[in-house]
């Protein structure tokens, strides 16, 4: 609010956010963020997907052990919403068998989120496809 | 909750309502309680208070740019404004520029798109007048042309005078309209100076109240109303006019002119801004040019930088901006403006425009130097995007 602004009386009111306050807690502190250099970070599989043109990206790097995900990490390029639904799909997957986490798609992350607005919805489809694209790979890369 | 830091620098967007404006639209709602002031087409005395006062307005808003009270019409506002030229050349040819304020593009392609011709900008957003010209064929020849003074997003100045005097033939009565919404009450607008027939503006960037607005049709000039149903504003524009709201215009009208002076100084805090920017932030790009700029603009881009997370996380630390990005816009287009200046839609989603205002100080702007570097740091970490591309 601006502060010429402040002296009115005006009742204050709880501070608007277009995001849920869990979308917003994903943004403000992403969970399994790669930090810095990717190179530096072991993984067994990666996906990209997406366009910085189109204003979003994401790539997931899995560390993979018996066909579960022992670790997850990320990096997006994107808006409030896409970093804050790759923060989630990290939490989710974490643990789980490939097969169990190319389950949760962008419904599951979005219910996760407590809901994303509705031109945002795509946000969490790319989540879900960088994720499918990072276990094909592993998946092509055990076959060869 | 702490108390937190509020740095608004989104004064394009819009101005807070100045305290004397309040004060003011609050003794006329108080007549409009009392009786004091009704209808203003009305012949009795409380109807006669009520046109009084829109004469008086219509000759301080006169005053702001140089013009005969004549020649004043009152609108909703600056769309409204842009609207009622646009309509009133349908079909006919329009030349304007691509980073013209939607409410000049929309209508635009809805009514003229076949014969409109967009005049191309520079990197700066700038057109050249050399490119307007009396075409020797009539039919192609503009009917109207418009090119705003300032642009709103980038803060770039246009040459107005001088497209004027390039278009301007006895012959052909090619009209100039300029849009003035972002550049009035923060550098001289005179009707005259600038060679214009027709101006659009509204009162909330200059502390007014949203939703009412000005045209200005230079005598002798004619524009087909786009309301009808009434004969206010003789005829030009239909509808009981909003006393309150044009007493709060032309107190606002008023405070603008006096304080002209004053947007010296925000010019020094924005440069500040800029050269803290660039000196402590890598890979920036500027959008806005460093002469022929508003006072108040700084439009920049950080690479790997999607804006609309940078707005939300400078948000949660109490600096209020706005951004070009796709993702902030609920159509999800970039912005066309630095669309048109760079033709790359990367540099318009990491675009940010800081605007200043009379009230921001040397520490708010220190502030931002504080947390910005941090925050852009941050959302470069967890990028897929590599800097170095562009700057």
């Amino acid at each position: 609010m601006p502060k010429s602004l402040n002296d009115q009386q005006c009742e204050p009111s709880p501070k608007p956010f277009v995001y849920s306050e869990i979308v917003k807690e994903h943004f403000l502190n992403p969970r399994n963020f790669l930090m810095g250099d990717e190179s530096k970070y072991q993984r067994d599989a990666e996906g990209t997907v997406g366009n910085p043109v189109c204003g979003d990206q994401m790539t997931m790097y899995l560390q993979i052990e018996d066909d579960k995900i022992r670790d997850v990490r990320w990096k997006t390029y994107g808006c409030a919403s896409a970093i804050a639904s790759t923060s989630a799909l990290s939490e989710l997957i974490k643990g789980k068998t490939l097969d169990e986490a190319l389950k949760i798609g962008p419904k599951e992350i979005t219910e996760f989120l407590g809901g994303l607005p509705e031109h945002k919805f795509h946000c969490s489809v790319l989540g879900h496809e960088a994720l499918a694209e990072a276990i094909n790979n592993y998946r092509s890369k055990l076959q060869k | 909750m702490t108390a937190k830091k509020q740095i608004y620098l989104d004064y394009a967007a819009g101005a807070p309502l100045d305290p004397e404006v309040k004060a003011q639209m609050e003794r006329i709602s108080e007549g409009l309680v009392s009786g004091e002031f009704a209808n203003p087409s009305a012949l009795y005395a409380a109807g006669q208070r009520s046109r009084e006062l829109i004469d008086a307005a219509r000759t301080e808003v006169a005053l702001l740019i140089n013009a005969q009270p004549s020649e004043i019409i009152f609108t909703s506002g600056g769309t409204e404004s842009n609207n009622t030229v646009i309509q009133a050349f349908a079909r006919q040819v329009i030349w304007t520029t691509p980073i013209e304020h939607p409410s000049i593009l929309e209508p635009l392609r809805k009514f003229a798109r076949q014969k409109s011709r967009f005049v191309p900008v520079d990197a700066e957003g700038r057109v050249s007048p050399k490119n307007f010209y009396r075409d020797p064929n009539p039919k192609y020849c503009p009917s109207l042309v418009s090119v705003m003074l300032a642009n709103n997003e980038i803060g770039t100045i246009e040459p107005v005078r001088e497209v004027s005097m390039k278009c301007r033939s006895p012959k052909y009565k090619t009209l100039i309209h300029t849009d003035v919404t972002q550049a009035i009450g923060k550098i001289p607008v005179d009707v005259n100076e600038l060679k214009v027939d027709l101006l659009s503006f509204s009162a909330h960037k200059i502390g007014g109240p949203a939703g009412i607005g000005v045209l200005y049709v230079r005598k002798n000039a004619h524009v087909r109303p786009l309301l009808s149903g009434g004969n206010q504003e003789r005829g030009r524009r239909a509808g009981t006019e909003n006393v309150m709201l044009i007493a709060g215009l032309a107190k606002a009208a008023k405070l603008a002119r006096a304080r002209l002076v004053d947007w010296g100084k925000v010019a020094e805090f924005r440069d500040e801004l800029r050269s803290g920017i660039l000196k402590e932030i890598p890979h920036v790009i500027l959008n806005s040019p460093k002469e022929g700029c508003l006072p108040n603009i700084l439009n920049v881009s950080f690479e790997a930088i999607e804006g609309e997370a940078l707005q939300l996380m400078l948000d949660e630390v109490g600096i209020a901006v706005s951004t070009g990005s796709a993702c902030a816009s609920s159509k999800l287009e970039p912005s066309h403006v630095i669309m048109a200046t760079r033709n790359n839609a990367e540099i318009a989603h990491g675009s940010v425009r800081f605007s200043l205002g009379l009230d921001t100080t040397a520490e708010d702007i220190q502030y931002v130097m504080e947390v910005l570097p941090g925050i852009v740091k941050k959302l470069r970490d967890m990028s897929t995007v590599k800097v170095g591309k562009y700057a």
